[in-house]
């Protein structure tokens, strides 16, 4: 039995704006899958209406095999984590962590124990009786987490949970979160704008833009393997070139003829590799590129180097270390089992 | 915290700290001096308890008593449990929200005798309510409405004038509760009623006890509403003070009576606003 | 999108369900408004307009002749002339002294912190929490014993006590909101004191000020327990003529008159001063807050 499905949904506000278009998605008892997209791609829309606070326009939203695509979020068994933690300013951490299973009713005792095992499991217990004002970022973060866990939910939802904490914060809260989903079990939907957070905590990762459901796949499959324009360039970079196939093996681009492992089929639009793949100090075998540079970053790990083109974008390469500089001649290869096609637009 | 400043500070102070202190004070010594047999305007002065108990004893005093702290218990309730959930209600504007907030603040431009005589003449013997009535067939002949023995209409006086006022007071601190913290509530199970029992009150307590506290003072010492539209068989504390010093200038009887009323008031206000604040922070209404 | 809604496939969404119960209440408060407030004042207006020739008796739903000769008649045979007099000079007198009275206070409010600022800020309310009338009583009786005679005086002092809570309010936000970096950049490029005064004060203030002058205007127009208690029989404002129509004898024309003629200039005052602080703020958000 699925743990979450949306059939069809589709979200249309009040003003005519068109949210969400076709969205249909299944996740497991136990999954972490997270909702990736840039701003203003619906995925705040699709977890709200998950946790009830928007009814969908058309479609079904199943929770456990049960049909809640109208029941409210105070009779659904999902619990969400706020992006601002949205934590009760009146009252102290315990007093938070236990708001929930007193509106469930649970007797006390039982939720004394509850609380004092989660304040253990998030380690707080020595803030217990203090106001979420006088918290960091990081231990309200915890507390607004321990507070949905404590109605026990089978479905955590996760708005933004890091975008407030600084980057060294972010990284431990991230692995704090993963590692209790894994200990409780939950499944949880995980909302983000940053490709990397997603590719690290999630079992699978829904790629959206305008409404609509790019890509769904383990992270290394959408890395490794984009499916539309979009998606290889906003996980990662990517190059993008227009193409014009030549035989089963060969296409012709802008960086003269390429020799291609995958065949590109009537949906493709583009040629696609990514800056990390270009091969340096090799002198023989297909797809030897030879051009000049015009712009150079170096970003520590790694310098990245541009191939202008005419009439296409300029090309990225990622050198590591310093090497070459601006009017240098460079040499790389490209090797076809790195050359992907890729279908849609960019804008 | 140099000589020199606190001396600037306190000298800044004085045209307006220190004319409230200097005004407010001497009417206080004037009051309690007057109900102790001072400043007698009409007599001579001397010290005596005698118009303390004069009044104490009165039935009339009594009466007035419990009629005041009766009316403004209900004017201060009654506007702000009206005022909680239309402020909740206007909380994140929808089409016409503004309109109708504006509309609900109008009496607030409203004076309170102005107030008194729109209700007077809605309610008279001709007046458009007998009118209707009639028209409708509930009633052959019209009725009269004015000075009831109920006090309702005095009532419906202090509502009219105070609901807005609280409605002010409660709409921006309504709002100041963010969006997400209420659907957290939600989120955890929360419904209506118990998203206000236990996320709405506590967080507005200052608002609701100060719009508790200047409904109760401003009601339990009405004047006007009561001369022109309320019961004439009991007066309010107000009343029967500028009663008792216009008859034979009982002032010194009188100042007690005020005393009395500047207590009730002060005592009244603060046992609601407290009360009030118990069962916020403890959510169980 | 407006098939879509049609469609038998959508269930009923919980914002359609919030949009027809919002509706449902406008409808309801709307009437509720209509008989809160148009209807008693409408009803006013008419009877400040009845001809005195014809009167307006029962069953007639509406008076049968509308003229101004009633408010003529008010003004040459009644003492509203006076009253209209008296309220006038005194409520600016009032707002002025005030205003002048609050600003120490509200600057040092504003701009200092020392022991017992809050104490401080409390006591300023203290004329509130003191019954109108109680004020009144005690304070004529204060006045008389004092020798004080001048009726237009006491009242004076008195409402300006009464309102120096409000100014002293206002004003301390208006001095708050003065901000320190524009004192520091008009001093930092060489202005005089008045020029650091009208550069970076002045802005601020300015809405404050006439906040602080219609606020106290429109109280002292109003107030009523002072004026009668202290002022009569002599000095009659606006407010006591009109409780001198509620009173035994019911002159309703009259009142309904008086009652225009207190309410229409101070909604006036009211929206003007909306209008004010509205267009005022811009001015006061800098670039960075």
């Amino acid at each position: 039995m699925t743990a979450l499905r949306s059939t069809d949904v589709s979200k249309v506000f009040e003003d005519g704006f068109t949210a969400l278009s076709d969205i249909n998605l299944s996740v497991e008892p136990g999954e972490f899958v997270t909702l990736l997209g840039p701003s203003g791609c619906g995925k705040t829309t699709l977890l709200k209406i998950f946790a009830g606070f928007y009814a969908p326009t058309t479609g079904r939203i199943e929770l456990n095999g049960n049909d809640v695509t109208n029941a409210p979020p105070e009779k659904r068994d999902t619990a969400m984590c706020f992006q601002s933690y949205a934590l009760f300013p009146h009252l102290s951490v315990a007093e938070n962590i236990e708001f929930g299973p007193k509106q469930n009713r649970i007797d006390r005792t039982s939720r004394t124990g509850r609380v004092n095992e989660l304040l253990r499991q998030v380690d707080l217990e020595q803030h217990r009786d203090k106001l979420p004002n006088k918290l960091s970022g990081g231990q309200q973060q915890r507390v607004a987490l321990a507070r949905a866990l404590a109605i026990r939910p089978s479905v955590v939802l996760f708005d933004e949970p890091l975008s407030n904490l600084d980057a060294k914060l972010r990284e431990q809260v991230r692995r704090e979160i993963r590692g209790l989903q894994r200990e409780f079990g939950f499944t949880a939907i995980y909302v983000t704008h940053d490709q990397a957070e997603a590719l690290a905590m999630s079992d699978r990762v829904v790629v959206m833009r305008g409404g609509r459901v790019d890509q769904i796949g383990a992270p290394e499959e959408v890395y490794e393997r984009p499916e539309t324009a979009f998606v290889a360039d906003f996980i990662g970079s990517a190059n993008l070139l227009p193409f014009r196939r030549v035989d089963d093996h060969s296409v012709e681009t802008a960086l003269g003829r390429l020799t291609v492992a995958d065949q590109p089929d009537s949906s493709a639009r583009f040629l696609c590799w990514r800056p990390e793949d270009a091969e340096f100090g090799v002198t023989q075998g297909e797809n030897l590129i030879t051009a000049n540079l015009s712009e150079r970053a170096y970003q520590g790990s790694y310098t990245e180097l541009h191939i202008p083109l005419p009439d296409a974008p300029d090309q990225r390469l990622h050198l590591p270390g310093v090497a070459a500089g601006i009017g240098d001649r460079i040499t790389f290869r490209l090797s076809p089992e790195r050359i992907r096609f890729v279908r849609g637009e960019l804008e | 915290m140099t000589l020199r400043r606190g001396l600037l500070i306190l000298a800044l102070l004085t045209p307006g700290l220190g004319v409230i202190l200097l005004m407010i004070g001497s009417v206080f010594y004037v009051a309690v001096m007057q109900s102790v047999g001072f400043y007698n305007l009409t007599g001579e002065d001397s010290f005596s308890l005698e118009h303390w108990r004069k009044v104490l004893d009165s039935k009339q005093f009594g009466r007035a008593l419990s009629y005041s702290a009766y009316i403004a218990v209900v004017a201060s309730i009654g506007s702000v449990a009206i005022a909680y959930p239309i402020a909740i209600w206007l909380r994140r504007p929808f089409r016409g929200s503004l309109v109708i907030s504006a509309l609900l603040k109008a009496p607030l431009f409203v004076p309170g005798l102005v107030a008194s005589f729109l209700f007077l003449n809605v309610i008279a013997y001709h007046g458009i309510v007998n009118q209707l009535l009639m028209w409708i067939g509930i009633t052959n002949a019209p009725i009269r409405l004015q000075n009831d023995r109920g006090a309702w209409g005095v009532v419906f006086l202090q509502l009219w004038k105070n609901m807005p006022f609280a409605l002010l007071l409660l709409t921006g601190a309504v709002q100041s509760i963010s969006d997400e913290v209420l659907d957290a509530a939600r989120d955890l199970g929360a419904g209506g009623f118990d998203r206000f029992r236990k996320v709405i009150a506590p967080l507005t307590v200052q608002a609701m006890q100060a719009s508790l506290i200047i409904i109760f003072i401003g009601a339990a010492g009405d004047f006007a509403f009561q001369v022109t539209a309320g019961p004439t068989n009991v007066q309010s504390m107000a009343q029967y003070m500028v009663f008792l010093k216009d008859s034979f200038g009982r002032w010194n009887q009188a100042a007690a009576v005020g005393l009395s009323l500047m207590v009730l008031a002060l005592f009244g206000s603060l046992m609601l606003a407290f009360t009030a604040r118990i069962l916020s922070k403890s959510g169980k209404w | 999108m407006v098939m879509l809604l049609e469609s038998n496939a959508i269930p009923k969404t919980a914002k359609r369900k919030a949009g027809t119960l919002n509706r449902v209440l406008m409808i309801v408060l709307m009437t509720a408004c209509a008989i809160w407030l148009v209807v008693p004042f409408t009803m006013a207006v008419l009877w400040s307009m009845v001809d005195p020739q014809t009167g307006w008796e029962y069953p007639d739903l509406l008076p049968p002749s509308l003229t101004l000769l009633r408010w003529a008649e008010v003004w040459t045979t009644t003492a509203l002339p006076q009253a209209l007099a008296n309220s006038y000079m005194l409520a600016p007198t009032v707002a002025v002294i005030t205003l002048i009275l609050a600003s120490p206070t509200a600057y040092c409010f504003a701009r200092f912190d020392f022991p017992g600022k809050g104490l401080a800020q409390i006591l300023t309310l203290l004329p509130l929490v003191v019954p109108g009338f109680v004020l009144a009583i005690f304070f004529s009786s204060l006045i008389f014993s004092l020798g004080i005679y001048s009726r237009f005086l006491s009242i004076l002092m008195a409402h300006c006590v009464l309102f120096l809570p409000y100014a002293i309010r206002v004003m301390t936000v208006a001095f708050g909101q003065v901000r320190q970096d524009l004192i520091d950049a008009a001093r930092d490029l060489g202005a005089s004191p008045l020029a650091v005064f009208r550069a970076a004060y002045m802005p601020a203030l300015l809405p404050g000020v006439l906040a602080s002058l219609i606020i106290v205007f429109i109280q002292s127009i109003e107030e009523f327990a002072i004026a009668f208690i202290v002022g009569a029989p002599d000095f009659t404002t606006i407010p006591s003529i009109l409780y001198s129509y509620l009173g035994y004898n019911f002159i309703r024309p009259n009142a309904a008159v008086v009652s225009l003629i207190l309410v229409v200039p101070n909604v006036l005052l009211m929206l003007g001063l909306e209008r004010l602080l509205k267009s005022a703020n811009p001015a006061q958000s800098g670039v960075k807050g």
